[in-house]
């Protein structure tokens, strides 16, 4: 799945590590979700929206 | 995740845990297969003895009842009874599958083992199919009972 969480998190100065912390996941399940080799569950994707100050649609919403 | 005993033993991140579920399962499938292997050679060659064998079919028989009871209470078999006329309609359904069951398990029987002599024979045959339907028909019933209660309960008026 398509996203654009690389792009917000550059916005924020986060790295993969310091977003993942925060959403407690791992940096790699960061890594796999930006490269969209793994599709996150609903209850990561609003953490990591909250984490980045954005909302679904901004993240997730395929135009 | 799911609520699960399983998952205290699973890591806290979702894309480890949905990846370890995965091979805790094909680690079941396989060692289960491998198990059928072990009870054949175990029952029906020379080597080993049948102790082996029949505990080799009763671990085959828990990992495949404890899959049937999870699937049977956790109600998601039957996911469109959500009226009354539709469950009574499904457990007819049940009651005639149960039927049929024990009808077709007694001709094959008889095809297999011939036309019983006597009533001792006679039992042999019938007693075992009336077991296999009747847990047939309970099985399916409380799959159905819980099924059609988890549907009511998930109803949006």
């Amino acid at each position: 799945m398509k996203n654009r969480i690389k792009v917000a998190r550059a916005e924020k100065s986060y790295t993969q590590e310091q977003l993942a912390k925060k959403v407690n996941v791992t940096r790699q399940t960061i890594g796999l979700i930006e490269k969209g080799e793994y599709n996150p569950t609903l209850r990561l994707c609003l953490s990591i929206a909250k984490a980045l100050d954005k909302t679904l649609d901004q993240l997730f919403w395929e135009e | 995740m799911e609520k699960s005993w399983l998952s205290k033993f699973l890591p806290n991140d979702e894309y480890k845990e949905r990846k370890m579920v995965y091979f805790i399962a094909e680690s079941a499938v396989i060692l289960a297969l491998l198990l059928v292997v072990f009870a054949l050679i175990n029952n029906y060659s020379l080597y080993g003895n049948s102790t082996t064998g029949t505990i080799t079919l009763l671990a085959l028989f828990f990992f495949i009842a404890y899959i049937l009871v999870r699937y049977t209470l956790s109600g998601i078999e039957y996911t469109e009874v959500t009226t009354k006329t539709k469950y009574t309609k499904e457990r007819k359904a049940i009651l005639t599958r149960s039927i049929v069951s024990i009808i077709l398990i007694v001709i094959f029987s008889i095809v297999i083992q011939g036309i019983p002599a006597n009533l001792s024979e006679s039992a042999d045959i019938v007693g075992p199919a009336i077991l296999i339907g009747i847990f047939t028909f309970f099985g399916n019933y409380t799959s159905l009972r819980k099924s059609y209660n988890k549907n009511r309960n998930l109803l949006d008026e």
